[in-house]
């Protein structure tokens, strides 16, 4: 038997850091997502596999655009006009009305456990492989409980767990937090979870898979994304997956390390040197570290993103430059005679609590303002801009003769 | 880093110019006002840590009037640390790169690297030790520059290094981030985009009602489809009911013609077949008048009768097989003739002497046969013939002989042989030859006597009796004679006939009153003339016979007719036939007017119920209102057509929209710009935030170490008018009457004072890190006469633990310092 497993294809869903773009080169973006869903769907039909699990968060929201409705319709018609059972439940972002998807009624398509009670279905394979299916849907954005202990005891069938949902964490958990121990305490034979976005196997025996999301959207999705490919020894139920990359857009954080001031000429070789071309199209964010050897001009010049359209124009694969960061080595001193005294303000300073107090006023402004305020990764990078304005400002301080 | 001499080369207007400074910790500049005081603290400064050779004009103290273009430009500082001397030479000279000029550090007379220097100094800038360690006008005017907030500020960070220069670029940073951000703007970028986050958020939540509006618009054109459906069918209907009533108004001439036919509808009494009787009747008597007439013709003309004689016509007729008996007569007469005449001929061909004996009488003839048997007794012998065997042999002999001649040669045997037969042979012949011609010698003499006797026969009866065998011409001469009898009866017979044939032909030419040959064609022709003439009239006769039967049959039949006729036309009450021929024009008339109804009504058809319901008025308003409904059905189809359309070109829209996914980009792009501002915003705030904190820190450190000095300073300041310094939670000053004045509320006069006070202090606080020369001014110190002494111990107070170079123009401090000057006197080394 073999089975396709995906998830997190959030159709409809945007870009992220790409505002510098002109608008009408979304188009191969806007397509990215739905190309690598028709690739999974290539894929099943070549592959003829007899199942396949969407594990959620299929739409990007509630109300998905008639536009990816009519293609999701379309692509499952072809999965259930060659006779393969697709098994979907719904996640957080798209608890829909089952009612309103356009998916064409057919017995090979099945949406699991619609009001949001574990459901467990029952197939066989065209060779006489019986196997279970369970798990549940969606009905609203949140669900705050674990609901592994409504899980079935397994069956004699080769059984499927299917959840959309994310392991236990010490914060507020809303989405089905589970622990992994629980899960391959069920010994379901393969467990396809969905909701993050980052490939990941928690598991191999049992297997408990999170498949990533189709598309990376944003460069903190890096690393290729698609599908796994299963396949079970009917006689031994050993099963052995394979990821399939399907996403025609790849992001990738790459790092360039200065050891000194280069001459913009070189400056541009090393970047160009550093976005080294992949076999498919490719966003890059470029780290720039040591930063400090860069001129204020050319550290102008590089975070333009005219600047990154024309290092794009010479990438291949239609490649694109994206993101630039630049990071020193450290807080540059501001007290002269005594460095650690500005090594303590810093600590005191780059914590996400005080960034809540000090930038207050723009916290309070939305929940995104808030997000943002408490995530750490969003203070790092303020943090780095920090140092490199304050390296920036100092050199020039202290260069300003020099250079005049 | 005691400062032991100064070396100017070229500087400023000062040239060659050199100050050895005493042990003392301080050192007096004495000099006018532009004697070169202020260029010397530039010096000092700018051999530490550059030249400041801008074009532009400086904001600082060093904002020289033009340099004088000497080169080279720069000097010397030698400073003495821990036992070692340290020079640092900066020379300047025209078509130097750098406007810094060039830097040598030697340690005790060595060139050393820069750093061995810098680093004992802590690598500090020329900000940090103009901002900490000069003292004079500018460092003045800087400090009148601020506000008192800002004054207060640098009070309390002067605890930290750098501190005015971290405080600009702290505020700057604060600026920065005040313009991406205020609390309650709209107009900087962050507030901006938050509103645009908003506005897109709310765009897109429109927008994601796109799949309701699908569906809704679905429905809509469920139901659009399904309305046009029934107005369809509904306009179907009255499209029938429409073409029905044009039909009636197509119909309506048909029917106004329908009715004028019907009117002139007759009733008519009138019998086809009796007319078609009549008619025939008519044709019939018409005929059979036209055939009376054609009989009566033929009679007149068979009455223009012949002139032929019948009686003598049948007599001449009947004569005909006596004149071909006559003509088969004649015939054989002739032919008797002919015949008789070659018998004769024959006669007297085989002997001619008949016809001479014929002339003989019967004495003659006795006389002939006596002399004629007188004659006959005389008879001479017959010649004998040459034998021809003879002649032959003969010549035979001599061709054997020429053969044997010729074979002698070769077979002389046969040669001789032939030759001897060839000579036997014509000697034998030869002999039999000539016995035949004697013998004929005789005979000849014996002839000559008879032929005498001959020729006297032959001249009696001139017949030669040589040969004449009487008997038989005797019995020729009676045939001869019996002949010529035969022919003259023939010839009369022949004669006879003739004659009865010139009888005839003047009868025929009486008869055919034309000349007729006689000759029996012409004559049996002129009877067959005759005959036909004969035959011709009895002909003619004949049909005049059956004509007048026939004439009279046609009479009678005639009448028969024409009664009938007359019956028929009194039965159909009609006079004459041309009567009833106009009634028979009538009833076609009419029968045409029949099928014109008939014709019509069947067209008509199903619309003539209606077309005799309705009248044409109605029939008129109806149909318009019938269009007029027809119309207003598809106006309102066309509407709903319209109105499926564009529902239908929404519902494609929709389905082909990526409205949603734009809606999200757009949002999601307007976060990024968003995050991307904030970022900007959040480091320049924290930046500052970090500067500030910085300086918290250092100064908080210090503070208090430096309260205790500068309370010194402070009291020196001011002349002992605030005697103390106080940090509880804020910084107060205690003046001479115990009390405590929050900073807040100082005098302009005095903050400055304060500042001044806690800078010198500052500098204590650093100085095991530090060790600069001070270098004061003294015209940023406004004292009076009176406080002269306060500023003497102000100055011994700093020197005990810095090295002071003061700069000044009063006498009387120099000479309450009690030290001997430096002074400024030109083109004097070692002043």
């Amino acid at each position: 038997m073999k089975f396709i497993h995906f998830a997190d294809a959030h159709l409809d869903s945007p870009f992220r850091g790409l505002s510098f773009l002109p608008s009408n080169s979304f188009n191969q973006i806007y397509q990215a997502a739905n190309q690598s869903f028709e690739r999974i769907v290539d894929l099943a039909l070549k592959e003829k596999v007899d199942l396949v699990l969407i594990a959620g968060d299929t739409f990007d929201s509630n109300q998905p655009s008639p536009h990816s409705q009519l293609f999701f319709a379309k692509q499952i018609k072809r999965l259930t006009d060659a006779e393969i059972q697709v098994v979907m439940i719904f996640g957080n972002h798209d608890h829909m009305k089952v009612d309103d998807l356009l998916i064409t009624p057919s017995p090979y398509f099945k949406l699991l456990g619609p009001d949001e009670k574990v459901e467990s279905v029952s197939y066989e394979t065209k060779s006489g492989f019986k196997y279970d299916v369970v798990g549940f849907s969606y009905l609203n954005n949140h669900i705050a409980h674990d609901v592994i202990p409504d899980f079935p005891e397994k069956s004699n069938n080769y059984t499927f767990g299917i959840m959309h949902a994310q392991q236990k964490t010490d914060h507020q958990d809303v989405y089905a937090p589970f622990a992994l121990s629980e899960v391959t305490d069920l010994n379901y034979d393969y467990f396809a979870l969905g909701h993050i976005h980052q490939r990941r196997v928690l598991s191999d025996q049992p297997w408990v898979v999170y498949p990533g999301n189709i598309q990376g959207r944003h460069i903190n999705e890096t690393a290729l994304k698609g599908c796994y490919l299963g396949e079970i020894d009917e006689k031994t139920r050993q099963t052995t997956i394979s990821f399939k990359r399907t996403s025609p857009i790849v992001w990738e954080k790459v790092t360039l390390k200065l050891a000194g001031p280069v001459s913009k000429k070189t400056l541009h070789e090393k970047i160009l040197a550093t976005l080294k071309s992949n076999d498919f199209t490719t966003y890059f964010s470029l780290t720039i570290e040591n930063a400090q050897y860069l001129t204020e001009e050319e550290r102008e010049l590089i975070q333009d993103s005219s600047y990154w359209q024309g290092i794009s124009l010479e990438l291949s694969q239609n490649s694109q430059l994206v993101d630039v960061r630049f990071k020193t080595q450290s807080l540059p001193s501001l007290s002269v005679e005594d460095q650690a005294t500005s090594k303590q303000a810093a600590e005191e300073i780059f914590t996400n609590s005080a960034l809540k107090e000090i930038a207050a006023g723009w916290v309070k402004k939305s929940t995104l303002t808030q997000e943002l305020a408490d995530d750490p990764e969003f203070l790092t990078e303020i943090k780095e801009m920090s140092q490199v304005k304050l390296s920036s400002k100092l050199r020039g301080v202290s260069y300003e003769i020099e250079e005049n | 880093m005691k400062l032991k001499k100064i070396d100017i080369i070229n500087f400023g207007h000062l040239s060659n110019l050199t100050f050895n400074l005493s042990n003392d910790n301080l050192s007096v500049f004495f000099g006018e006002n532009e004697a070169g005081k202020s260029t010397t603290v530039a010096f000092i400064k700018q051999v530490m840590f550059g030249f400041y050779l801008r074009n532009n004009a400086s904001p600082f103290f060093e904002d020289y009037k033009p340099l004088t273009h000497v080169s080279p430009m720069g000097g010397s500082l030698f400073f003495e640390d821990q036992g070692d001397e340290y020079q640092l030479e900066r020379l300047w000279a025209k078509g130097d790169k750098t406007k810094k000029g060039i830097l040598t550090v030697k340690k005790n007379s060595e060139v050393v690297p820069e750093s061995e220097f810098f680093d004992k100094i802590h690598n500090i800038d020329g900000n940090f030790y103009a901002d900490s360690f000069i003292f004079n006008q500018e460092t003045l005017g800087q400090i009148a520059k601020l506000n008192q907030e800002d004054l207060l500020e640098r009070i309390y960070y002067l605890g930290a290094s750098n501190s005015r220069e971290l405080i600009e670029l702290r505020n700057s940073f604060e600026k920065e981030a005040d313009n991406l951000f205020k609390k309650t703007g709209k107009k900087p970028e962050v507030n901006r985009l938050l509103k645009q986050i908003d506005d897109d958020q709310h765009d897109l939540t429109e927008i994601e009602h796109e799949f309701n509006q699908y569906k809704q618009v679905d429905k809509e054109s469920q139901k659009l489809k399904k309305q046009l459906d029934q107005e369809k069918k509904q306009l179907e209907q009255l499209n029938k009911t429409k073409d029905h009533l044009l039909n009636l108004q197509k119909q309506l001439q048909n029917f106004t013609d329908l009715e004028s036919l019907k009117k002139k509808q007759k009733n008519l009494d009138f019998d086809s077949n009796a007319y078609q009787k009549a008619q025939n009747l008519n044709y019939k008597i018409s005929s059979l008048n036209t055939s009376i007439d054609s009989l009566q013709n033929q009679l007149a003309h068979l009455d223009s009768a012949s002139d032929l004689n019948v009686e003598q016509a049948e007599k001449i007729v009947q004569k005909k097989p006596e004149l071909l008996q006559w003509q088969a007569d004649y015939k054989s007469c002739l032919q008797k003739e002919h015949e008789l005449k070659s018998e004769v001929d024959q006669i007297l061909a085989l002997t001619p002497e008949v016809k001479k004996v014929a002339l003989f009488d019967q004495d003659k003839i006795v006389q002939l046969k006596e002399d004629y048997h007188h004659w006959v007794k005389q008879e001479v012998p017959d010649k004998k013939p040459k034998s021809v065997v003879s002649q032959t042999i003969f010549y035979l002999g001599l061709p054997v002989f020429i053969l044997g001649l010729g074979l002698l040669i070769h077979v002389p045997t046969a040669g001789w042989t032939l030759m001897a037969a060839g000579i036997l042979m014509m000697g034998g012949a030869y002999y039999n030859l000539n016995q035949v011609v004697k013998q004929n010698k005789i005979v000849d003499q014996f002839q000559a006597n008879v032929d005498k006797s001959q020729k006297n026969f032959e001249e009696k009866y001139g017949i030669s009796p040589l040969g004449l065998d009487l008997n038989s011409l005797l019995g020729q001469l009676t045939q001869y004679q019996f002949k010529k009898r035969s022919e003259k009866n023939n010839q009369a017979q022949i004669s006879e006939i003739k004659t009865r044939l010139d009888k005839v032909a003047v009868e025929l030419q009486k008869i055919l009153k034309e000349p007729v040959n006689t000759d029996f064609s012409d004559e049996l022709n002129a009877i067959t003339k005759v005959d036909t003439k004969l035959k011709n009239l009895q002909q003619k006769q004949q049909r005049k016979d059956e004509i007048q039967a026939s004439l009279k049959t046609s009479s009678q039949k005639l009448m028969k007719l024409q009664l009938e006729l007359k019956d028929i036309l009194v039965q159909n009450k009609v006079r004459t036939l041309e009567e009833f021929d106009d009634l028979y024009q009538e009833s076609l008339v009419q029968t045409k007017l029949d099928a014109q109804i008939v014709a019509l009504e069947n067209s008509l058809e199903g619309d003539l119920e209606d077309l005799i319901k309705f009248k044409p008025d109605e029939l008129r308003s109806k149909l318009s209102e019938a269009t007029t409904t027809v119309q207003e059905v598809k106006d309102k189809l066309d509407l709903l057509q319209a109105s499926l359309a564009k529902v239908e070109v929404q519902k494609a829209n929709l389905a082909d929209s990526d409205a949603v996914f734009k809606a999200k980009q757009k949002l999601a792009n307007t976060k990024t710009l968003f995050i991307n501002a904030s970022k900007e915003y959040l480091s320049n705030l924290m930046t500052a935030q970090l500067i500030q904190r910085t300086l918290d820190i250092a100064s908080n450190e210090r503070f208090p170490k430096m309260l205790q000095e500068a309370k010194e300073y402070l009291k020196l300041l001011t002349g002992g008018r605030y005697v103390d310094l106080v940090l509880d939670k804020k910084l107060k000053v205690v003046n001479q009457d115990g009390k405590k004045i929050e900073v807040k509320y100082l005098s302009r006069g005095t903050s400055e004072q304060l500042y001044f006070a806690l800078k010198l202090a500052f500098i204590d606080q650093i100085k095991d890190q530090i060790n600069l020369p001070i270098l004061i001014d003294d015209s940023f110190v406004n004292f009076d006469d009176q406080r002269i002494s306060y500023i003497k111990d102000l100055l011994e107070k700093i020197a005990e633990n810095n090295q002071v170079l003061i700069f000044t123009a009063q006498k009387n401090l120099v000479d309450k310092l009690n030290r001997t000057p430096l002074t400024y006197k030109k083109g004097q080394k070692d002043a």
